[in-house]
């Protein structure tokens, strides 16, 4: 066991410990769970960029039989290479960012306990997914994000909206679930085996597989038809969209594809390219017609990881990856700004019956909120590719690869959604930063402990590193990723940005009127109408059950009944008439026959006995 | 040691002598059964120490030896053993059969008849696992149905007698079925052991080898015209019936809903097992011609077991009934892996029926726990109950999500082992068509619809119950002490699998590798 994989270890075990500690803590003492949980989790985020550091280049893992059976093992273990330390550090800077947070964010909560154990709980699963060896193994955790997601979701149970909320989630990631272990099993008859390292898929199987496992990515990933879960899961708590958004469930999806889309087959890939294209475009629109602060940077989340699949399906597995990291880091920033504004709103417009996540309700935060206009500024203008952010730096990356492609098509649609994603996170600046104030409320700057993750996250969204005199992120740093940008595409991508944000500022007040979203509302209607569908088939079965399947079962019972009776009846007429001997038995057995008139065990037995009776007579003559 | 005698006779004896108590000491019964539970479990542990997967602890006794002059020699013996099927079966019975008596302890209604018939049905169930001759499971069989059928109809619920009729009648069909083919194979084996006259034997072990198969008789291999694929069919349904499979299951509902809820859990935990045991045990191995030529009619009934279970628990408005059907849908995947034929598919229906006997028994627990409460299961009536009962909400959540095969607790692995057998099968040896495992996984996603929404219904939202003079305190001790155990058993067996599996493997080879032995055609 190296070095690094016992660090990896380590950070492993860090979050589920905190979760112990947050369930286990007595109450009186539960205010101390949040600190525990973030000291913690701050901890592991720091330790694991040792192994990030020193051993950039190294692949190595561990692991060790977990299940074996048959011909079959199924083994536990760690996989450290450096897309896994990285998405590691991410996933565990932004818990580690959303934690502190939360501390501000949750002070007035009284369930802090099982909030903090359960994102402690999603931060080990999650970890665990990442460093899995095994693409079992990667069920299970993606399984158990699943769960805590929803738990987390429903956090506010009494609210009958996030109850709804949680439960639709899980029925819709569910549904990809199953997607994803019909093509995990169908992998495993075609290798005998599910190491990572070793899956390799030929002919209609691995198309059939990898369709499937597609499926479990569009259902985890919230891309187009199952991504209605996501808008509505904003009723969790904003921290936890937070890491729901950036860093977690949704990005276990892209994060496998990342690992498995060297088994694809072209077809896979261009269905994968397909979902893409569609998702972004659909969540930009949705982003651009929400009205709820959430709900934007909900859609936007559909729209960024639509344009990582179409990455993936184009084969830009770098470009998809770094992206999915800077987007983590500045999809949290976005979000936890907004649960500043949130916040504070609530506190400002205490009496007030206003909707604070409504952004016609806001405006003039700016002066207000200067470090979070700060903060959501940056991670603003990562996502809309400008200059100088990280997001400029990935979006470029896949860029190239379309045009390398040189579809028409693809490329006319990504500069589509190069048009439309700083056409929409500009409109939610300027309702929530800029635009004049309507009403005012005093309101308060986020206290430091929510303020320090916000500035944090933002600053590693962007670019001070330089590589090659290349500007570098982060995460492109590590990757040691050399990519040439054309200077077509550079100025191409200016271009469009600039008309973008131009549209943006040209039509910002006109952007207020719409709110409704038909393909949202389409695929509701869908989802209830199969639910409905369900629930009728349900009934029938029900109706079956009751009617037939046990009426038959009471027919029989009462025709033997009758049997009974008649044979009562023959004994006491046709065979008392008999010889005196025989007489005196059957009326023996006409009394016992006759009392079966009220109970069915006996004259079932009788019944019983006589057939069995028959047959060992029969068998025998 | 004789231990299995040991655990077999420890409770029917204490039965006996408690008899003789006089039924005024109401608390003496109570302690009496758990002091036998107690000591099967010290028992079971000490078993534990040199335990394996193979044939072990083999005890035998002539128990009927008559000379039937031109019709042979009937021989029918004492004989127990464990393998690797029916040693977890073994522990399983002795948690839930203590788990049942600290259920129990409340139990008003005249406590000494109450508990003298759990014990006999302790000893029943236990020797149902463990007999190897056929005659002496039958009578154990039969020994577990009276003290069941008394136990719903005496204790249960208003519906109680037409409950326990029902349950009564259909098991009984069942044992019908059952009881003739046993003769029908009693009449076509020969004992093995004394070659110099015609011995005729109940011993199971002699049955699952075709050379013990006298030539020309009902049930020989050899000859034509031979009923074996009718006994398969017979002894199928016969054990079908206790599983239970659709269309065989309408007696189990019922019987839930009615039953005190000690009973619903050895009802679910123990009793359905017996069917999956008996599949596993008796049809396959005896009628593997029949096994192979109805394998696709198997996993059939298996699939249709768990969609019609899960869509009937969707429809559901009584939590016990809701939990019944869930059961009756979650057996169908021991049929479907059964029906597999693969090391995986066995393995996992062995692992699927130790996972739901502890994750039923806990579902039927935490009913309970609500009923005792406030005499009212209807789901409509509750809401927001997790504002209110903090600990009880986390152990349903737990329980549910167990149940819906949630990764790190026992079930997944049982669905997951069923499933590799199951798709593995089209390629291994092409018994089950690649549709059916694949139309299963939807039950995977009913299963989670019914438990979210009885969740979403029950204990989300704001708190209200329709009860009346209902006071909702959160679990007692007593309560605590009966699920804890059972959610760490689930916990353990979902996490470290080996534990469980290193005595099934062997006889999930054992059991595949009879197929090759017989010379059936493994790999068309």
């Amino acid at each position: 066991m190296g070095n690094s994989i016992t660090i990896l270890f380590v950070t492993l075990l860090i979050p589920i410990v905190s979760a112990g500690i947050a369930f286990s803590i007595q109450k009186k003492y539960s205010w101390l769970s949040p600190i525990i949980g973030a000291i913690l989790t701050l901890s592991a985020a720091i330790i694991v960029l040792f192994p990030l550091f020193s051993d950039t280049q190294l692949i190595t893992q561990y692991s060790i039989p977990w299940l074996s059976i048959g011909d079959t093992t199924v083994s536990i273990g760690i996989l450290s290479t450096p897309v896994t330390r990285l998405m590691a550090a991410v996933v565990l800077f932004v818990s580690a960012m959303v934690h502190i947070f939360s501390i501000g964010y949750m002070a007035n909560d009284k369930n802090t306990d099982r909030y903090f154990g359960f994102l402690g709980l999603f931060t080990f699963a999650m970890l665990g997914l990442v460093y899995s060896t095994n693409l079992l193994i990667t069920f299970c955790f993606w399984e158990l994000i699943g769960f805590c997601s929803y738990r987390l979701i429903a956090h506010l149970q009494e609210k009958p909206a996030a109850a709804r909320a949680a439960t639709k989630a899980f029925l819709l990631t569910k549904t990809g679930d199953i997607g994803f272990l019909i093509g995990v099993l169908i992998l495993w008859t075609q290798n005998g085996t599910l190491e990572l390292s070793t899956i390799t898929a030929t002919g209609i199987w691995s198309t059939v597989a990898g369709v499937c496992i597609l499926l479990g990515v569009v259902g985890k990933s919230a891309q187009f038809p199952l991504f209605n879960w996501l808008p509505d899961a904003m009723q969790g708590p904003t921290p936890v969209s937070a890491l729901i958004h950036a860093a977690t469930l949704v990005a276990a999806g892209i994060f496998i594809l990342v690992q498995l889309v060297p088994v694809f087959t072209p077809t896979t890939l261009w269905i994968m390219t397909g979902i893409g294209i569609v998702s972004a475009l659909m969540g930009a629109i949705g982003a651009w017609l929400a009205t709820d602060i959430k709900k934007i940077l909900a859609y936007s989340t559909i729209s960024q990881l639509g344009f990582m699949v179409l990455a993936l399906g184009l084969g830009e597995v770098t470009g998809a990856f770094t992206h999915l990291l800077h987007h983590a880091l500045f999809k949290a920033g976005l979000f936890l700004a907004a649960g500043s504004i949130i916040h504070a709103m609530h506190q400002a417009t205490f009496q007030a019956e206003i909707n604070v996540q409504d952004i016609r309700n806001l405006g003039g935060l700016r002066k207000q909120m200067p470090f979070t206009f700060i903060g959501f500024a940056i991670c603003a203008a990562a996502l809309a590719g400008i200059p100088g952010t990280s997001g400029y730096l990935s979006k470029e990356m896949i860029l190239t690869a379309v045009h390398q492609k040189n579809i028409w098509w693809i490329e006319f649609a990504v500069w589509v959604i190069v048009f439309t994603t700083p056409l929409y996170i500009f409109r939610l600046f300027w309702f929530a930063f800029l635009k004049p104030v309507i009403r005012t409320f005093s309101v308060q700057e986020a206290p430091w402990i929510m303020r320090l993750p916000v500035l944090l996250i933002a600053a590693g969204s962007i670019t001070f590193l330089f590589q090659n005199g290349h500007p570098a992120s982060f995460a492109t740093q590590i990757l040691h990723t050399a990519f040439e940008v054309p200077p077509s595409i550079i100025i191409i991508s200016a271009v469009v940005t600039g008309i973008s944000l131009l549209t943006a500022w040209l039509s910002r007040n006109l952007s207020a009127r719409t709110s409704d979203y038909i393909i949202q509302r389409f695929l509701d209607y869908v989802n209830l109408q199969i639910a409905r569908l369900v629930a009728f088939i349900a009934e029938l079965t029900t109706l079956f059950d009751k009617k037939w399947i046990d009426r038959s079962i009471h027919a029989v019972a009462y025709s033997k009944i009758t049997l009974a009776h008649i044979s009562g009846w023959a004994d006491r007429n046709v065979v008392d008439g008999s010889v005196q001997g025989v007489l005196w038995i059957t009326r023996g057995l006409g009394n016992a026959t006759r009392s079966v008139v009220n109970g069915k065990i006996q004259s079932y037995l009788l019944w019983a006995m006589a057939g069995l009776l028959i047959f060992i007579l029969w068998m025998f003559y | 040691m004789p231990y299995l005698s040991l655990l077999i006779f420890i409770p029917i004896v204490t039965a006996l002598v408690a008899l003789l108590i006089p039924g005024r000491y109401t608390r003496v019964f109570s302690w009496l059964t758990l002091g036998v539970n107690m000591l099967q479990a010290i028992i079971f542990v000490i078993m534990g120490f040199t335990a394996n997967g193979g044939l072990q602890l083999l005890e035998k006794h002539s128990w009927i030896s008559v000379s039937l002059s031109n019709w042979g020699h009937l021989q029918a013996d004492y004989l127990v053993a464990v393998d690797g099927l029916s040693y977890p079966l073994v522990g399983l019975s002795v948690v839930i059969m203590l788990i049942a008596t600290f259920s129990s302890w409340s139990i008003s209604k005249s406590r000494k008849g109450y508990f003298i018939l759990l014990l006999v049905l302790n000893g029943a169930i236990i020797g149902s696992f463990c007999a190897l001759d056929f005659l002496l499971f039958y009578v154990f069989f039969e020994f577990m149905l009276l003290p069941m059928f008394f136990l719903i109809g005496i204790w249960g619920g208003p519906k109680r007698e037409y409950a326990s009729i029902k349950f009564f009648l259909y098991t009984l069909l069942g044992s019908i079925l059952i009881l003739i083919v046993m003769i029908g194979l009693y009449l076509s084996v020969q004992s093995p052991e004394s070659s110099d006259k015609l011995v005729h034997t109940f011993n199971v072990l002699h049955m699952q080898n075709p050379e013990n198969f006298i030539p020309g008789s009902w049930f020989d291999a050899a000859s034509s015209g031979s009923w074996r694929l009718w006994a398969f069919i017979l002894l199928f349904i016969g054990f079908a019936i206790k599983l239970p499979a659709v269309p065989f299951h309408t007696w189990l509902p019922d019987a839930h809903v009615e039953a005190p809820t000690a009973i619903s859990v050895i009802l679910a935990a123990l009793l359905l097992k017996i069917g999956g045991y008996g599949i596993l045990r008796f049809v396959y191995p005896i009628f593997p011609d029949g096994a192979i030529y109805f394998s696709d009619w198997v996993a059939g009934v298996g699939v249709v077991s768990i969609l019609y279970g899960a869509l009937n628990a969707l429809a559901s408005k009584d939590l016990k009934r809701l939990i019944a059907y869930s059961s009756v849908s979650h057996m169908g995947f021991v049929l479907l892996g059964i029906a597999s034929a693969t090391t995986e598919g066995i393995a996992g229906a062995v692992y699927q029926m130790v996972s739901h006997g502890i994750i039923s028994a806990m579902l039927f627990l935490i009913a309970g726990v609500l009923y005792d409460r406030t005499q009212d299961r209807m789901i409509e009536n509750y809401s927001g109950l997790a504002s209110q009962m903090k600990h009880y909400t986390a152990f349903v959540l737990i329980a549910f999500f167990a149940s819906l095969g949630l990764p790190g607790f026992a079930g997944f692995i049982g669905e997951v082992l069923i499933f590799f057998g199951a798709f593995q099968s089209h390629t291994y040896n092409n018994l089950i068509p690649l549709w059916m495992p694949v139309v299963a996984t939807v039950g995977l996603l009913l299963g989670a619809a019914y438990f979210l929404w009885t969740i979403q219904r029950m204990f989300f939202g704001p708190f209200s119950i329709k009860a009346n003079h209902a006071e909702l305190n959160d679990l007692t001790a007593r309560e605590y002490a009966m699920l804890l155990p059972l959610a760490i058993l689930a916990l353990l067996f979902g996490i470290l699998p080996q534990i469980l599996l290193n005595y099934i493997n062997p006889f999930a080879e054992t059991f595949t590798g009879m197929w090759f032995s017989l010379g059936i055609n493994q790999n068309p």
